[in-house]
Formats: C-alpha cells, sequence, structure tokens
C-alpha cells in the first residue's frame, strides 16, 4: 500500500499510525525503554497471581496474564532493538515536536480540574478551566473568552442535566436549589 | 417474522426514529469537525445514554456511526483536512477537486456514494449475520479465542504501522483488561493490594482517555492552522455519473463490507485498501489520481460506508468487534445487560433486526442531510480549535466521571490519555488496545474453558485444532499474519511471483 504521511507523525488513525518508519523521533527510545520495563514489571507481578484453588497451571488465573505479559516484553524487546538501531530524527526536538510546553500545561489543567472537582463544584471548576483554556489558546479579549466559555458551558450543563440527567458534584454551587426555585417560577407562571 | 417486529418497533415510534435522525446530523458534524473522531464522541456517549434505556441508547450512537464516516470526507475535500481518519484516501483527490472549483461535484458525488456502499454494507449484514450465528453455534471455546487474537492481530497487519506495535498494543489492551479480581477463582490480578484496583479498571475511562484526550492533546500542535474557505457550486451529481461509476462503487463496496467484517479493521483500513484497489483497476483516469480523479473520492466513500454495516457482522453475531466502534458499542451493551454473540441473535432476533433497522434509516437521513444542508456545515467546521480542544476535555472529564461517579476514573483517563499521546506519536496503533480490553474477558473465558476440556494437555489442545477445519483455518490465518511480516515471506514471494516485483 502507498504510504500517507498523516500530519506531524502524529498518528491520525490505526489506518496511518504516526511515527516515521525510517527514522527514531525524538524520545522515542526512551518510550521503548519504558514500555519494556513496565511489561517485565508486569511479567513478574503476572508471575505472582495464585491460584487459590490448586495447581497455577495452564487453567489457572495466572495463565492469560502470563502469556500477554510475555508476549508485551518479547514484543517491547524486538521494538527497543529495531528502534535503537534508527539514525535519530535531528530536525525534530523533544521540546516542539512531541511535548511541547502547551501540551504539558494541559495535562497540569486536567490534574487540577480532577483535584478542585469534588470540593469546589462542577459549574466553578468547568468555569474557571474553560476561561483559562480558551484564553491561553485564543488569545482573545477577556471579555470574548469570558461569553464563549460561559455559554459553552451553560449549554452543556443544560444538555446534561435535562437530557442526559448526569449528576456531577455540585459543590460550593446549590444547584437543586437553583432548579428547584426555576421550576417553581415556571409552575407559579403557569398557574 | 422477527424482523419484521424488529423494524416496526423502530418505525412505530417516533422518538426512536427521530433519535437516528438526531444522531446522523450530529455525527456528520462531528466526523466533518477534524479533531472530533466518532470514535470519541461515541465513547464519550456510552456514559451519558447510561440512565436510558437500551433502544435510544443505540438509535443514537448508529445515527453518529452512520453520519460520522461519512461526515469525515466533507472537510476533507473542502479543507484537505480529513475530519475523520476513514476520510484520509478522501482528501487525496477530493482537495484538488474543490480547489478545480468543483467542491460541489466532489460532495455531491462522495454523498451519493456513501450512500450506495452504506446500503451494500447493510444488505450484507442482512443477510449474512443469521447465517454466521447459527454457524457460530458450532464454534468451539478455541475458535472464538483464536478469533480474538487473529482480530487483535489483523489491525497492526493490514495498516501501514508495524505488526510488532499492534501486538505490544493488544497484549497491553488484555493486560488493563484483566486488572482486578479473576471472576472465576476470585484471585487479585495485577490490583498490587490496592483496594481501588480490585474491580478493574473502567473501560470506559480508558476509551475515552485513548481517544478523547490523546487526541484533543495531539491538536495541541494544529492549533495555529486556520482553514481555507471553497466556493460551492452544484451538490446533486448527474445520473449519468453516478452510472459511469456504479460499477468500481460496487467492487471498493465489497471491500468495503469484507473489511469491515474482519475483526478489528475498520472503515479507516477499507478507504486505504479500496483507493489502492481503484488505482489498480482504473486505466488511465482523467484526471489522474492525485490531482482530483472522480474514483479516488468513489473508492474509499463507498468502502468505508460499507465498512460500518460490515463491522457489525462480528459484533452481533461472536460478540467480536468489527472495529474500534463496535468495540465500544459491545461495552454498552454490556452496561445494559445485553450480551452480544450467538445467544443474543437467537434469544433477542428483534434486538438485531432493530440495528439493521437503525442503520437503514441512518444512512436515508445521511443521504438527505448531506444533499441539502451543505451550506450550513461549511460553516460550524470553521470552529475555531482554541474553543474546540478545551470543550472536548471537558466533555472527556465528565464522560469518564459520570458512569461511576469517581474521581478515581479521571485519573486514570488522564492517565491514558498521556499514554496514548506518547503511542501516537510514536507509531503505536491504539485500535488494539481498545480491541484488548474489550475482548480480554472472552479470550481468558475460552482459553481455560478449551484448555480445561483438554485436561489441561496442550498436545491434546492441538490435535483439536488440527481436527477441526475451522479451528485450523483460523490458526492458520494466525500463523500467516506472523511469517507475512518476517523476511522469510518477501523471499518467498519474490521466488513464487518474480514477474510481480518488477512491474507493480
Amino acid at each position: 500500500m502507498e504510504r500517507i504521511d498523516p500530519e506531524h507523525h502524529d498518528g491520525t488513525s490505526d489506518a496511518t499510525p504516526g511515527g516515521e518508519p525510517d527514522r527514531r523521533r525524538p524520545g522515542e527510545l526512551g518510550f521503548a525503554a519504558f514500555l519494556l520495563l513496565t511489561s517485565l514489571f508486569l511479567l513478574v507481578s503476572a508471575w505472582g497471581i495464585e491460584n487459590p484453588f490448586g495447581p497455577n497451571g495452564l487453567s489457572s488465573p495466572r495463565a492469560l496474564p502470563v502469556a500477554t505479559t510475555a508476549t508485551m516484553a518479547v514484543a517491547a524487546t524486538i521494538i527497543l532493538a529495531r528502534t535503537a538501531r534508527l539514525p535519530r530524527d535531528a530536525s525534530e526536538t523533544f521540546a516542539r515536536d512531541i511535548l511541547p510546553a502547551r501540551a504539558l500545561l494541559f495535562v497540569g489543567l486536567l490534574a487540577g480540574y480532577a483535584l478542585l472537582l469534588r470540593p469546589v463544584g462542577f459549574l466553578p471548576t468547568s468555569a474557571i478551566f474553560l476561561a483559562v483554556a480558551i484564553r491561553y489558546l485564543e488569545r482573545r479579549s477577556w471579555g470574548w473568552t469570558l461569553a464563549v466559555s460561559l455559554g459553552a458551558l451553560l449549554a452543556i450543563w443544560l444538555v446534561f442535566r435535562i437530557v442526559f440527567t448526569v449528576l456531577m458534584p455540585a459543590g460550593i454551587v446549590p444547584e437543586a436549589e437553583i432548579i428547584q426555585f426555576f421550576r417553581a417560577l415556571a409552575k407559579g407562571a403557569v398557574g | 417474522m422477527e424482523a419484521l417486529s424488529g423494524l416496526i418497533v423502530l418505525f412505530a415510534q417516533p422518538q426512536l426514529l427521530l433519535l437516528v435522525g438526531l444522531g446522523t446530523f450530529a455525527g456528520i458534524y462531528i466526523g466533518a469537525i477534524p479533531g472530533l473522531s466518532v470514535t470519541m464522541a461515541v465513547s464519550i456517549l456510552i456514559s451519558f445514554t447510561f440512565s436510558w434505556d437500551v433502544l435510544p441508547a443505540i438509535a443514537l450512537m448508529i445515527g453518529i456511526y452512520m453520519g460520522g464516516v461519512y461526515g469525515g470526507s466533507r472537510t476533507a475535500i473542502l479543507l484537505n483536512i480529513p475530519g475523520a481518519p476513514s476520510a484520509i484516501a478522501t482528501a487525496l483527490d477530493g482537495y484538488p477537486m474543490a480547489k478545480r472549483g468543483e467542491a460541489g461535484v466532489a460532495i455531491g458525488v462522495t454523498t451519493v456514494m456513501s450512500f450506495i456502499g452504506g446500503f451494500v454494507g447493510i444488505a450484507v449484514l442482512a443477510l449474512a449475520a443469521p447465517l454466521v450465528s447459527d454457524f457460530a453455534l458450532s464454534f468451539q471455546p478455541r475458535d472464538y479465542m483464536l478469533l480474538a487474537i487473529l482480530g487483535i492481530l489483523l489491525v497492526g497487519s493490514l495498516s501501514q504501522g508495524s505488526l510488532t506495535k499492534g501486538i505490544f498494543a493488544g497484549a497491553l489492551g488484555i493486560a488493563i483488561g484483566s486488572v482486578g479480581r479473576d471472576p472465576l477463582t476470585f484471585a487479585e490480578r495485577f490490583t498490587f493490594d490496592f483496594q481501588i484496583l480490585e474491580g478493574g479498571i473502567s473501560f470506559i475511562a480508558v476509551m475515552i482517555g485513548m481517544f478523547g484526550v490523546s487526541e484533543a492533546l495531539i491538536q495541541m500542535h494544529h492549533v495555529d492552522k486556520r482553514a481555507m474557505r471553497q466556493k460551492i457550486d452544484r451538490v446533486v451529481p448527474s445520473l449519468a455519473t453516478v452510472r459511469k461509476h456504479l460499477p468500481l462503487s460496487l467492487q471498493t463496496s465489497t471491500i468495503g463490507v469484507i473489511v469491515g467484517a474482519l475483526p478489528g479493521t475498520g472503515g479507516d483500513i477499507a478507504a486505504l485498501m479500496a483507493y489502492d484497489h481503484a488505482k489498480r483497476v482504473t486505466r488511465n483516469p482523467e484526471p489522474p489520481f492525485g490531482e482530483g480523479a472522480m474514483e479516488g473520492l468513489v473508492a474509499p466513500e463507498t468502502a468505508n460506508n460499507a465498512a460500518v454495516g460490515g463491522a457489525f457482522i462480528p459484533m452481533m453475531t461472536l460478540g467480536i468487534p468489527g472495529d474500534a466502534v463496535t468495540a465500544i458499542m459491545i461495552g454498552a451493551l454490556f452496561i445494559h445487560g445485553l450480551n452480544p454473540g450467538p445467544m443474543l441473535m437467537i434469544d433477542k432476533p428483534d434486538m438485531f433486526w432493530f440495528i439493521v433497522g437503525c442503520l437503514v434509516a441512518a444512512n436515508v437521513f445521511m443521504l438527505i442531510f448531506g444533499l441539502t444542508g451543505i451550506r450550513l456545515f461549511a460553516r460550524i467546521v470553521e470552529m475555531p480549535r482554541g474553543v474546540l480542544i478545551p470543550l472536548i476535555l471537558l466533555l472527556s472529564i465528565v464522560g469518564a466521571y459520570a458512569v461511576n461517579n469517581s474521581i478515581a476514573d479521571v485519573y486514570w483517563m488522564l492517565g491514558f490519555g498521556v499514554l496514548g499521546y506518547f503511542m501516537r506519536h510514536y507509531g503505536y496503533p491504539l485500535g488494539p488496545v481498545i480491541l484488548g480490553v474489550i475482548l480480554s474477558r472472552l479470550l481468558d473465558d475460552n482459553w481455560r474453558r478449551a484448555i480445561i476440556s483438554e485436561r489441561g494437555d496442550l498436545g491434546l489442545f492441538f490435535a483439536g485444532i488440527l481436527s477441526s477445519p475451522l479451528s485450523l483455518a483460523l490458526f492458520a490465518s494466525v500463523i500467516l499474519i506472523f511469517v507475512s511480516q518476517t523476511p522469510l515471506w518477501t523471499r518467498a514471494k519474490a521466488r513464487l511471483f518474480p514477474n510481480a516485483q518488477r512491474n507493480p
């Protein structure tokens, strides 16, 4: 098949996965080594699975985990050896092409979101997250940023609460009381 | 008779039909917007439709699936950015056509061809699935095991990537799927004495992380790219154009159904293979491929929509997903207490016919929306990525959290998102991971059943494989995939077909 390189070797799909076939991208060797170490660690852990009801034979709970982690370890070893032989792609750098500050910042933002979600609640956390993220990526005025993020948040919240009945942590916002208030208001208006 | 009752359920309930329509409409947008994929949308949607009944949830997902596979072509043609993975080949000839000022024709042909491909896929599903499910009753546990392994291997071997990386990804998925207490013996596996791991890792968190978060993080590289607008003229293609390409479209639809029906491989691979096929069989296309050949549009677009129907065949009859989206749908059916496989086809045939009905309706909606709402669609696609990415991430978090009301799932999602991000950069396919997670239980159960029935004797197990034609064929396919990747195969091919090497 003709090789179609997706933009920036990022792997848009499984049909055309990312990476470069004949070159080593920055950090690729380290990642391959990490995968090998993880596989070996899991293999040792799989070997420690004990069958409480009998011998650790082919039909024991250990069988499949040992087989898969051994497969992972063998595959990772081959990948590591192949990657080590490839010439390094000198045109790319790790900080620019693989993990730019932008991506790292967003991982941090997401972790922060997960930390704040329970104590502060869905609405304030999401509002802060969207405003900071959109402002950072689009670099427009605060007025525009706030209008877009709050509007989108309101739409998402309405769809979730009403169409999908998804309950998110209310936190410091008295969500139930507000909904009750509007219900009462609607009832009052009708009646 | 059951066929009728299943179809009647759909068409007698306007709200279900409406959901299919709504799903198709949303699917076209999701497919058209670069950075939003069907896989991502369906995996996030599982957690939102969690509290719904199973029928409306399925109706909505099928609409999104069908619409999304088609919608990706829109941006591929207009902007040279495939909106969905299955439209990568569409951009190769679609964009040159748009640059020539034939964007309308390109979109029109794409729409009609997607419709034809979609129908071929559905027809094959409706005809073949009942036969396959009858046949599937005679499957031994070892056959299920071999089929699952085959499905995980196929993605790596049919795509342009490395099989070794595909194997690693598949094995990783199986390992993730086996975390927690073993359902048979209650032994702890990969729990490291953490109580939180005893119940296993939520497969929804893995999926949303791999397909939602990692995709959004990848899109960070492309935030600053702005789209170019193209003029759109006449949309409905002439009958002569459709008739001229009908023979090719039927061939490529067949490729699409087969690739779709193979476990694991879906529309993205089908489209590339069909494009390859069209290049081989079309003599002197005018203009040539890569410069706006109509055949280059017809082939991938019929194949990727035909693959939709095809992907449901192994899913409904064997419980083995045909591609990543059907893998997620199996997860959705699990959540609703249904267990796809031959027994579901026998116990609940109306469920199967309901799905067929939804596919038919979605295909018709796709044709209607595709030919009418063009200008509207072009506008929405121009939504800036700087707004889109934060929204995807927010939806991903809500989706991961909502299923179990668990913050731990959000962290899992984030972890798998980062892992998936690096895997994409370094050429590891993600589909096999999801397939592995979904098939882990099936593999484990069937392996143990097979080996227990042979009294734990590996020799008897292989003797069993050799004695059954089906097992033997499956086993041979698995071996063939491995051999085809070694230098041995290249040498053998050169010796067997010396001419093929010289005149490609």
